[in-house]
């Protein structure tokens, strides 16, 4: 899910930036710093959307550089447990699938499969219906609940089941 | 007697020792021992936010009169509209998965969080899309992979033509106890059911009653608002 957050970091400034443009260096570096990161507890921060207050500098002993503590406001995209996600289908084998839901990566192993799936392999690996009516494929959606998260340094990776009602396969590339 | 409290959990006290539970005195003392030795210890195990296995309850202090008291909806320390707890050991495994997969995304974020919904985070990630077409004479400043990801997602999610009249429609839901992050998944998933939102937002279930006539008004009103595609 989106959310809309106020964070804030202590950014160190070397001194060549200092003079007219200190606050767009400022800015510019903060956004190179944290756009496209992510953390456990915020999730991936998409795009900063503001900047609501830079404080004072602290000059540090002895380098010259200085630390100003800044707070700024920025999209970021956490997926939690129990929520339900449309994704899209990357990679289908025999444990399961993967997809893909923004900067989020999910794994539907298939013990969360319904029992009446099957995987079938070959060019397209997939799993079906018994009677063929239903398809998981590659770049099929698919809505899924998320059942646990794990964070890496750089992103965020989660379970998700499809096992549950109104869970499973919204829109099928063959047929579109 | 013992009295049963909440949804008919019942459990022996310590001076009655007859008990509304159809088992040997000894087998029943043991398992009351074992209650009281449980609560008595005030156990509060927290359950993981950073995607760990571990899960726990939250044990309610057992009173001294054998009352066991069950919150039953918000309690102190439930913030989004949990159902009650379950005391019985062996019933314990189902409940805790049932627990495990509600949304409880206000105990794990701070206070100022606010939650958008996928039409409203595609606004305002198009505007700075926009902004950076500007501002790309400067080329160290690029957006990173997971922007592009993240607008792509919730540009293919937003079935609404015009976020505000959504949140105004489903703001008529906040005054029944659904939260914040309840309002938005289902704005997201853009249910055609009552069944539909209570099955995939497990935790309104408690409401049940409360809130299906509402919530067919609201989803009434959605349907009118989704975009003609």
């Amino acid at each position: 899910m989106f959310f809309h957050i106020v964070l804030e970091r202590n950014m160190q400034l070397h001194p060549r930036h200092f003079g007219r443009n200190l606050r767009e260096n400022l800015v510019s570096k903060l956004m190179k710093d944290v756009e496209g990161t992510c953390s456990g507890r915020h999730g991936f921060v998409v795009a900063i959307t503001g900047i609501e207050n830079v404080g004072k500098g602290l000059i540090r002993d002895g380098t010259g550089f200085v630390t100003f503590p800044v707070k700024y406001q920025c999209v970021v995209f956490r997926p939690f447990k129990g929520e339900i996600l449309e994704a899209v289908v990357t990679m289908v084998n025999k444990m399961g699938f993967f997809a893909e839901a923004g900067p989020v990566q999910i794994f539907v192993s298939n013990h969360l499969i319904p029992d009446d799936m099957e995987f079938q392999s070959g060019d397209m690996p997939n799993y079906t219906t018994s009677d063929g009516s239903v398809k998981i494929q590659k770049d099929s959606e698919v809505r899924l609940k998320i059942i646990g998260t794990r964070v890496d340094a750089t992103e965020i990776f989660c379970i998700g089941t499809i096992k549950d009602d109104f869970l499973g396969v919204i829109n099928d590339p063959t047929t579109a | 007697m013992s009295e049963k409290g909440g949804k008919g959990f019942s459990l022996p006290t310590k001076t009655t020792p007859k008990s509304a539970l159809k088992s040997t005195p000894a087998s029943a003392t043991a398992r009351h021992d074992d209650n009281s030795a449980r609560s008595k210890r005030g156990r509060k195990v927290q359950f993981g936010t950073e995607g760990l296995t571990d899960l726990g309850f939250n044990f309610s202090s057992l009173k001294s009169d054998g009352k066991f008291a069950i919150p039953v909806g918000k309690g102190d320390w439930a913030k989004g509209g949990k159902g009650e707890k379950v005391v019985n050991g062996g019933k314990a495994p189902v409940a805790k998965e049932a627990k495990s997969l509600e949304l409880r995304v206000e105990q794990e974020l701070p206070e100022n969080v606010k939650c958008l919904m996928d039409c409203e985070a595609a606004n305002i990630l198009e505007g700075i899309q926009e902004q950076m077409v500007m501002l790309s004479q400067d080329s160290t400043i690029k957006l990173p992979e997971s922007f592009h990801l993240g607008l792509q997602y919730a540009k293919t999610h937003s079935y609404y033509t015009n976020p505000q009249s959504v949140r105004r429609v489903l703001e008529a839901l906040s005054k029944y106890g659904v939260s914040y992050s309840e309002i938005c998944v289902i704005a997201n998933t853009c249910p055609e059911t009552v069944d539909e939102v209570f099955a995939l937002v497990r935790s309104l279930e408690a409401k049940k009653s409360r809130l299906s006539e509402p919530l067919k008004d609201v989803l009434d009103e959605l349907a009118k608002l989704k975009k003609s595609t």
